[in-house]
């Protein structure tokens, strides 16, 4: 096996070897070709549930692997959000300005994570207090959000808007001689595909790195982790801007997808749903979380569409049993499940071919 | 159809192509093919409430409809997904509507942040969108008719009148976000006009179920008037806590009891002395009105309360009907260009209802509807035809200028 | 006489505040300050109280039965998910977050098909007194009063009871507990129980303050789970003054600058103290008194 390709596998993750990643690659060209199989609405509504990903991979980086739990993913989703809208509305959508814009709606999160990251393990606050923290920064942004809905709430010539969101923000657009390539429709679903791709192996090859079995002894241990001589804050604080600059990822995504950005994106309940995604996927592993939200993210739109007051309700449900019964998450359970019975079946095939003395 | 999974798409599209090609050979076999009306409401989460009826109405309005034959010959037939009170899933179901289910028309949205996350979708599709929901006013959007109440309706009725029963002193308490920001801002510009001063003005995030020192500012202040411009559950709350502190001062809104019902909901006396102005309740007695009712009733006997949401939704479908019928077809082009050309009316529960062209607002009679201590309810005052005129008298003009604007008080049209 | 009326008033205000923290974080404070457990479906808890209490309120009972009805059945619906669910998830905290956040879906939800969008509510009992020109309502007066009896008697029940003494030691150190004999399955339930009942009460207590709907459980949430971390893990050491200090900023920014500011300023309050006092306010006087 090709050596640039072991370093995507490693203990960290699921899923390793020629047969996985031949089936990755099917599975990523397949769904490149879809745009021309399948209608635009298929394509546009693919495009949203791969937009959450983003997010549930960060939070699964945070969460997961560093054992950090953050309930602050949606303030940066919203920073994010904001900043595009704000930027690109007032530089205008000539040139790569828009680009510009997306760029710095990624920076403007990691800095801001890097001082929360920074206030928080620097000073001392640990396990759930983290989450708590979190959680009073995300409602204090939304809070404030919320209220600036008065003209004094003008940055340049972009309107903040408050509570109905600020809308009409130009789509990514790239020059290209006479009419620029709007990214809409499957231009956008290529985008987001592409960078799904590029995110996932990327973090395979961060986490199954000697820094992902930093993150992984920090979570299990982190005074001891700690004792052998690693700067655990300063792990702590990388990886919580990483899982932000993804949040933020997630963010301007969906304000492209729906042109469209509001305080509500921060509010309690949205906080709260990647946290769904990633704890009934697998929190521990990438490929069970990406699996996961983009399962769930359909499924309860699907029940939404179909199922009318108990769409909640199967949710709710559809989320306990697995909490109680495949706590590891449910792909990483089935994954487990299988693998071992595979090894099952190999060990008993061994025994089969070399006879062992009779007992 | 299984959205998600492509090879159940592309089965089903090469599927369906053969059975419309089939069909196409015996068409005349078949009834005509259904207009669709695409709807985007809550039924369920926090805006449940005043959403429901609404959905009935609609429901309602189309059933009456295909019994008299639908329109142009065709039936109607309503594709409604249920919204969740959350702007995501308006986003989502809003794409789904206009591009999967391809509806002829979409009715819909209860909060303005909900609206305003579907507008850049209908305005992307070019999609004929009916809002019938009151709220803060401003939307100049070509491809947008509300039939909601907008503030010109509700408080230049309702404030000059409290000032000149009660006196000129006014309180406004509001919910800190656009709708309550952009009201209370009319209120004051009211106020104003009229004579009167402003002793207090306060706004309230929408979390916030305690209000102890809110109480106690008003008592502070001694206003002759107090707006309450509240929204949402917690912020009703409101009310029981200012009864029980005994704050006894007349009260005035426009949010409350045409929409939410609370004078039903609410122990007595919470809201006594509650004044209120809106296009319908279902206190109002007329022969539209009682004839409605009753066939509401029948149809669906488990409705809590026929709100004034309820009216608009019921007169939207009519106004729709009507727009076909002139446009003397469905593209979307035609029967926008038809609601909007002026004399488009209904006769609906609370009277005529217009649209106008400058605007694409209705025009609305309007109720004052008083709250006694028991909370039943009495009538003092109507207004007929109250136009929708704001938006027109400061530069809005769709029948001349096309546009995709919200527009507010401090924020104008560009001359 | 007018200074004594206004101190009055912001001291009614301050004590309106401190009964609604207090009463937020009591339920809450058993089960995550002294359980480990997140139980996100806290608010729900006090639905449940609130919504049985105005009910047996209407069906005839006089309002103090319905209250106690109220905290009765929420303690039931504890015990019967302690029962079920939380029991696995004792040392699993993120785990116990998704469980009990499904809970919550499931019954606000569940609420909203079964009872409707909306019930009619309670009248606030007692009537009103006027002290100058304010007027002030005697039952809300009277909360806080409540809320430091039942603080007052949660501290009798942990310190001179033998199922306080037994739980405290079951929570301190589970194992320990078991070695020397106690029950300690059986006690993580009552304990459970004693915080659903508890939530089930903040319920009751405001049924006639509130309106009720399905979703009221997220008007007491937050500010349980803030009033909770800033007390830290002792309950009886910590409640009082973290409902104290953050009723008092919170307060006086209301008063001075609206509510916005009041609701962020408690947020950010709480930030500060998560991070000045890591372990809330009784940790903090524990390790200056060479505790734990």
């Amino acid at each position: 096996m090709p050596r640039w390709l072991a370093l995507l596998d490693g203990p960290q993750t699921l899923g390793r070897g020629p047969a996985f990643w031949f089936v990755f690659a099917l599975l990523v060209v397949a769904t490149g070709l879809l745009p021309a199989v399948v209608d635009a609405f298929a394509i546009t509504n693919l495009t949203y549930f791969l937009v959450w990903v983003f997010m549930a991979l960060g939070l699964s980086i945070i969460w997961g692997y560093a054992g950090i739990l953050s309930f602050g993913q949606t303030a940066f989703f919203g920073l994010a959000g904001y900043t595009y809208g704000v930027i690109s509305i007032n530089l205008g959508d000539a040139g790569l300005w828009t680009w510009f814009a997306l760029l710095m709606s990624l920076l403007l999160p990691a800095v801001v994570a890097a001082f929360v990251g920074y206030f928080m393990f620097y000073g001392g606050v640990r396990d759930v207090f983290v989450g708590i923290v979190t959680l009073s920064i995300t409602l204090v942004f939304e809070t404030f959000m919320a209220q600036t809905a008065g003209p004094e709430w003008t940055i340049g010539s972009a309107r903040l808007n408050g509570f109905n969101g600020m809308s009409n923000m130009p789509p990514l657009t790239f020059p290209w001689g006479e009419t620029p390539i709007v990214f809409d429709g499957p231009s956008l679903f290529w985008l987001v595909l592409a960078l799904v791709v590029v995110v996932y192996l990327g973090l395979r090859i961060v986490v199954n790195s000697r820094f992902g079995n930093v993150l992984v002894a920090i979570r299990e241990n982190p005074d001891r982790a700690e004792m052998l001589g690693y700067n655990v804050r300063l792990y702590q604080l990388f990886v919580f801007v990483i899982g932000s600059v993804l949040a933020a990822m997630s963010g301007v995504l969906y304000t492209l997808w729906g042109a469209y950005i509001t305080p509500s994106s921060m509010g309690l309940t949205a906080a709260a749903l990647p946290i769904i995604w990633v704890a009934a996927g697998g929190r521990k592993d990438i490929t069970a979380t990406l699996l996961a939200t983009v399962f769930l993210t359909w499924l309860s739109q699907q029940l939404a569409v179909k199922g009318n007051q108990y769409a909640l309700i199967w949710m709710g449900f559809i989320l306990l049993v697995v909490v109680l019964f495949a706590p590891e998450g449910l792909f990483v359970t089935v994954w487990n499940r299988l693998r071992d019975r595979r090894r099952l079946r190999r060990v008993a095939t061994a025994r089969k071919t070399v006879s062992l003395p009779s007992a | 159809m299984n959205s998600a999974n492509p090879l159940c798409s592309a089965r089903s599209i090469v599927a369906s192509a053969l059975v419309g090609a089939s069909l196409l050979v015996s068409t005349h076999a078949f009834a005509a093919d259904p207009i669709k009306l695409g709807i985007l409401e809550d039924q369920s989460g926090n805006f449940a409430i005043a959403v429901i009826p609404k959905i009935f109405a609609y429901q309602l309005a189309v059933d009456e409809i295909n019994a008299k034959g639908g329109v142009l010959g065709r039936p109607l037939k309503i594709i409604h997904y249920d919204t969740q009170s959350d702007n995501t899933r308006f986003q989502e179901f809003a794409r789904r509507l206009t591009q999967q289910d391809k509806v002829d028309v979409i009715f819909g949205a209860f909060s303005s942040a909900s609206r305003e996350a579907i507008r850049p979708i209908m305005d992307r599709a070019k999609q004929l969108y009916f809002y019938n929901n009151q709220y803060e006013g401003g939307v100049c959007d070509s491809n947008v008719f509300v039939t909601g109440a907008v503030p010109e309706q509700q408080f230049s009725t309702l404030i000059p009148w409290m000032m000149e029963k009660y006196g000129k002193k006014v309180y406004t308490i509001a919910a800190d976000y656009n709708f309550g920001q952009i009201s209370a801002e009319w209120v004051r510009n009211i106020v104003k006009e009229n004579g009167g001063t402003m002793v207090g003005e306060e706004f309230i995030p929408l979390a916030v179920s305690q209000f102890s020192q809110t109480i106690q500012n008003i008592q502070k202040a001694k206003p002759d008037v107090l707006v309450t411009l509240l929204v949402g559950a917690n912020q009703a709350s409101f009310y029981e806590q200012q009864a029980a502190a005994n704050l006894n001062f007349p009260m005035a809104s426009s949010v409350n009891v045409g929409q939410a019902y609370e004078h039903k909901r609410f122990k007595a006396p919470a809201l006594k002395d509650m004044y209120v102005t809106a296009n319908y309740v279902e206190e109002v007695v007329s022969p539209a009105s009682d004839d409605f009712k009753k066939r509401f009733r029948a149809k669906f006997p488990q409705v809590e309360y026929i709100n004034q949401e309820a009216a608009n939704a019921y007169d939207a479908i009519y106004l729709y009907k009507a727009g076909v019928e002139k446009a003397g077809s469905t593209d979307q082009t035609k029967v926008k260009a038809a609601l909007g050309s002026g004399g488009i009316c209904t006769d609906g529960p609370s009277g005529k209802v217009c649209i106008d062209p400058k605007s694409h607002h209705t025009s609305h009679r309007i109720y004052l509807i008083h709250v006694k201590a028991d909370h039943s309810v009495d009538i003092p005052k109507v207004w007929d035809d109250i136009q929708p005129y704001w938006l027109g008298k400061v530069g809005c003009d769709l029948s001349k200028k096309a546009d995709q604007s919200q527009y507010t008080p401090s924020n104008l049209p560009k001359k | 006489m007018t200074f004594l009326v206004e101190a009055y008033a912001f001291f009614y205000q301050l004590a309106d505040s401190f009964a609604f923290l207090v009463l937020c974080g009591l339920g809450l404070a058993i089960i995550f300050g002294m359980m480990g457990v997140i139980n996100l479906a806290h608010g729900e808890f006090i639905m449940c109280g609130a919504y049985v209490t105005v009910l047996s309120a209407r069906a005839g009972l006089p309002l103090p039965f319905a209250m106690l009805c109220g905290t009765f059945a929420a303690g039931l619906v504890g015990l019967i998910l302690e029962f079920l669910i939380i029991r696995r998830l004792y040392h699993r905290l993120f785990d116990s977050i998704v469980a009990t956040w499904a809970l919550s879906l499931i019954a606000t939800q569940g609420m909203l098909i079964v009872a409707g969008p909306s019930i009619e509510g309670l009248k606030t009992p007692f009537g009103s007194f006027e002290l100058g020109e304010y007027s002030f309502s005697v039952y809300r007066a009277l909360l806080p009063l409540i809320a430091l009896l039942l603080l007052g008697a949660l501290y009798w029940l942990f310190v001179h009871t033998r199922f306080g003494v037994y739980s405290r030691a079951t929570i301190q150190d589970a194992n320990m507990a078991r070695a020397l004999g106690a029950n300690t399955g059986r006690i993580y339930s009552q304990t459970f129980t004693l915080g659903a009942a508890l939530a089930g009460l903040t319920g009751a207590l405001y049924a006639p303050t509130i309106t009720a709907v399905p979703t009221m459980g997220q008007a007491f949430i937050v500010q349980s789970f803030v009033t909770v971390v800033v007390s830290g893990a002792d309950v009886m050491l910590g409640l009082a003054p973290s409902a104290a200090v953050l009723a008092f900023i919170q307060s006086l920014l209301t008063k001075s600058y609206g509510q916005l500011i009041g609701q962020i300023g408690l947020l950010l309050t709480v930030i500060i103290v998560v991070r000045v006092l890591p372990k809330g306010i009784s940790g903090w006087v524990l390790q200056r008194n060479g505790g734990r």
